[in-house]
């Protein structure tokens, strides 16, 4: 298997004006990974989608997706890529098929192929039904569906989704989230940016953390918590006061720290699944019943908080 | 074959929209139907019928000798013993029926305190010694036009009649001089028959008095060929609105639909056409063809309903096609350069308020200043200040069936300034999205 990488952004530069939006970013996607690019707004993700796009010119740097430069090669990066913007960008008085056969025609295809593969696609996005209708009387995750088949229409090897969840209801945003993983699972390599960390932690082969234009960390998700180093946090609450068992699970192996506040004991630990078996026996021992636990394993928010002092959404 | 497809795409877009397809189409024959409905007494065969005047007629001629007249050829016809009688038989000649409404005093007095008191607008006195004035070599037969001061038309209308009556009774008079003058004694027998000759042949000159009555220019410019062909009055007066409507509405299609490349902006649907492997000259050439089609459509369709509806003739084909063509190139690159100066679609509303408005009124002035012959040479000079002026030039050109060479020279001019448009608006846009 070609292990050469699908995307590969060399040191990026791009500046509006004054504004310095991306500042020599650099990373490599693999072939049929998932890749976001996570960071609060205004970090550069959706200006690095856009010159990886060919959207947008770099002020300085290259990048090279399925070996063709953004540079010199711009129609041959694009006939390779599927975009799906931020925003809905479909013809609203056209119906589902028109649009997608427009597309289509934009991407190349023609004749009985372009009629097929629409087919296709509307029965993948689940829209055959309702094919006829305008997408201007369409709800917005199904507007969201055609959206995303648009992209798909010419099986592109590399499919950028740019923060493809703002603004949407929780089953449209999971049927988005599992459309990912199909891809996926199809082979695509997926270019996905968020500021959401959980749709990041959950869907992500790597993840590249972004600030003020500025790449602040890369790697697996299992990599850039130990980057960090955070242990897991264990909040507790029991039928008696908290100081009856302080002095004790402070002595379980395991335990790094104990502290109350307001009724709730956090436990700081290594591994929550060794030591909360632990904490259970001792509080038997103490004639003490545990009534409700809460395990906080170190995420995303904690490594952006930890590299950048400020909370992700901030 | 991908900027057909865009084209095609924004054109479906285009008439899927009742508003654009009721501006493109629906207001401009609307309008035109309204003048054609406001005009509409003329609808039926071009006539054209005034208020009768009212005339008081006191005919106090006492006669003279008499000539031989045949009346047959006299509108009214019937015997007439006086010059007073042939007068007063004209006035009330079935062929004056629309126009005058006759009706008698016993005196001059009474005539012209009928016309004080607002009961005539004209009161005509004809003296005793009319015909013998008239019969008398050296005389001089007058009649008395007593007229209502404030009105002109109905009153200039009498006077008009009277005085092509008269003219005809002098050339007679002078016919009998010169025959007396020339004759030997034994052919003054013959001198009846003179005076009916020329009396038939100059009164039935004024056979159709109505024609000779109205003289009705054409909008804009006067008439090329006023023969029978020409087109009645209603279309006269109807055509070249229709002409400045189709002009008019063809610039507000073609900048409306340039505006799409905004609004496809906005939608952000440009950005994710630019992100396909269609290059940006290809996207742009697709937009740019979009707009040339409508307007075209548009055109075609408003010319065609127009002769249909209207039965407005345009022209020869050839001049009518030039002007058509110059009207659409100058109509789809008018909007692109406009709308390459606006940032966004909400700036569209000064255009159309403003640039559009202004410009398409001043390129009518000719059509407004119809009435007017000097109103009207000036109008056509200041229309020309813009390019919708040089459309509606070139349309009336046609359909007052100039040459083609004159039709030729307009469409240039609008091809120049399409070519510029063109060429400004391409640059910018081009500049706007490298």
């Amino acid at each position: 298997m070609n292990n050469s990488p699908t995307i590969e952004v060399l040191n990026l530069h791009r500046s509006f004006g004054e504004t310095k939006a991306v500042q020599g970013v650099s990373f490599e996607v693999r072939p049929g990974e998932i890749f976001s690019l996570l960071g609060p707004n205004g970090a550069g993700k959706t200006t690095i989608i856009s010159m990886l796009c060919c959207l947008l010119r770099p002020n300085e740097g290259d990048a090279r997706v399925m070996g063709h430069s953004i540079r010199s090669d711009p129609l041959d990066v694009k006939s390779v890529l599927g975009v799906v913007p931020q925003d809905i960008a479909l013809y609203e008085d056209l119906t589902a098929r028109e649009n997608l056969t427009f597309w289509g025609k934009m991407y190349g295809l023609r004749g009985a192929a372009l009629k097929a593969r629409v087919n296709e696609m509307l029965d993948i996005i689940g829209l055959r039904d309702r094919a006829n209708e305008r997408v201007g009387k369409y709800s917005g995750g199904m507007k969201r569906r055609v959206n995303i088949g648009v992209a798909l229409l010419h099986k592109p090897k590399v499919i950028y989704l740019d923060e493809p969840t703002v603004g949407i209801d929780p089953q449209s945003r999971r049927n988005i989230l599992d459309s990912v993983v199909a891809l996926k699972n199809e082979g695509m390599t997926v270019l996905y940016t968020s500021h959401y960390m959980e749709e990041a932690q959950e869907l992500s082969d790597h993840i590249a953390i972004m600030d003020h234009g500025k790449l602040i960390a890369c790697g697996t998700h299992e990599e850039l918590v130990k980057l960090v180093g955070q242990r897991t946090r264990i909040d507790l609450t029991l039928n008696v006061e908290a100081s009856r068992v302080l002095g004790s699970w402070q002595t379980v192996e395991g335990v790094a720290r104990v502290s109350a506040e307001e009724g709730t004991i956090s436990v700081l630990v290594e591994d929550s699944n060794r030591v909360l078996p632990r904490l259970f026996e001792a509080a038997t021992r103490l004639s003490a019943r545990i009534t409700s636990v809460d395990i906080r394993e170190p995420n995303l928010e904690a490594v952006f908080l930890h590299l950048t002092g400020r909370a992700l959404r901030d | 074959m991908k900027a057909l497809d865009i084209a095609l795409k924004d054109m479906t877009r285009s008439f899927r929209s009742a508003f654009a397809v009721i501006f493109m189409f629906g207001i401009p024959l609307l309008v035109t139907g309204m003048f054609y409905f406001m005009f509409g007494n003329i609808a039926s065969g071009g006539e054209f019928n005034l208020p009768k005047t009212k005339v008081v007629i006191a005919n106090l001629d006492e006669g003279g000798p008499k000539f031989q007249v045949s009346t047959k050829n006299i509108p009214g016809g019937g015997d007439a013993d006086t010059m007073g009688e042939l007068v007063v038989a004209g006035l009330q000649s079935e062929e004056m029926a629309n126009l005058i409404e006759v009706s008698f005093a016993r005196g001059a007095e009474a005539a012209r305190a009928a016309v004080d008191r607002q009961e005539a607008q004209v009161a005509i006195i004809i003296p005793a010694d009319f015909s013998r004035q008239f019969a008398d070599l050296d005389g001089k037969a007058v009649i008395e036009f007593y007229q209502d001061p404030t009105l002109t038309i109905g009153p200039g209308i009498i006077r008009l009649i009277l005085n092509r009556f008269m003219d005809g009774m002098s050339g007679v008079k002078i016919a009998v001089n010169v025959f007396l003058d020339e004759a030997d004694t034994q052919a003054y027998a013959l001198a009846g028959q003179v005076v009916r000759q020329y009396l038939d042949i100059s009164l039935a000159q004024t056979e159709n008095l109505e024609e000779v009555l109205l003289d009705v220019r054409a909008p804009a410019s006067a008439p090329a060929n006023d023969s029978a062909e020409s087109p009645n009055l209603l279309l006269r007066i109807v055509s070249p609105i229709m002409g400045g409507m189709l002009v008019f509405y063809a610039f507000f299609t073609g900048t409306s639909t340039a505006q799409s490349i905004l609004k496809e902006e906005e939608e952000r649907t440009l950005p994710r056409l630019f992100t396909t492997p269609t290059p940006q000259a290809t996207i742009l050439s697709g937009k740019f063809l979009a707009v040339f089609l409508t307007v075209l459509v548009q055109v075609v369709v408003l010319l065609v309903a127009a002769r249909l509806i209207f039965g407005i003739q345009w022209g020869d084909f050839l001049p009518a096609a030039l002007t058509a063509v110059g009207t659409v190139f100058s109509a789809s690159s008018f909007g692109i350069f406009v709308n390459s100066f606006l940032k966004n679609t909400r700036q569209g509303g000064v255009l159309f308020g403003g640039v559009l408005t202004m410009t398409g009124m001043i390129g009518m002035i000719g059509i407004f200043a119809m009435n007017s012959p000097a109103a009207a040479r000036l109008g056509d000079t200041v229309s020309l200040l813009v390019p919708q002026g040089w459309a509606v030039h070139g349309l009336l050109q046609a359909m007052n069936g100039q040459p083609v060479t004159s039709v030729l020279t307009t469409a240039l001019v609008m091809l120049a300034w399409s070519a510029t448009f063109f060429a400004i608006g391409v640059w910018r846009f081009n500049k706007r999205y490298a």
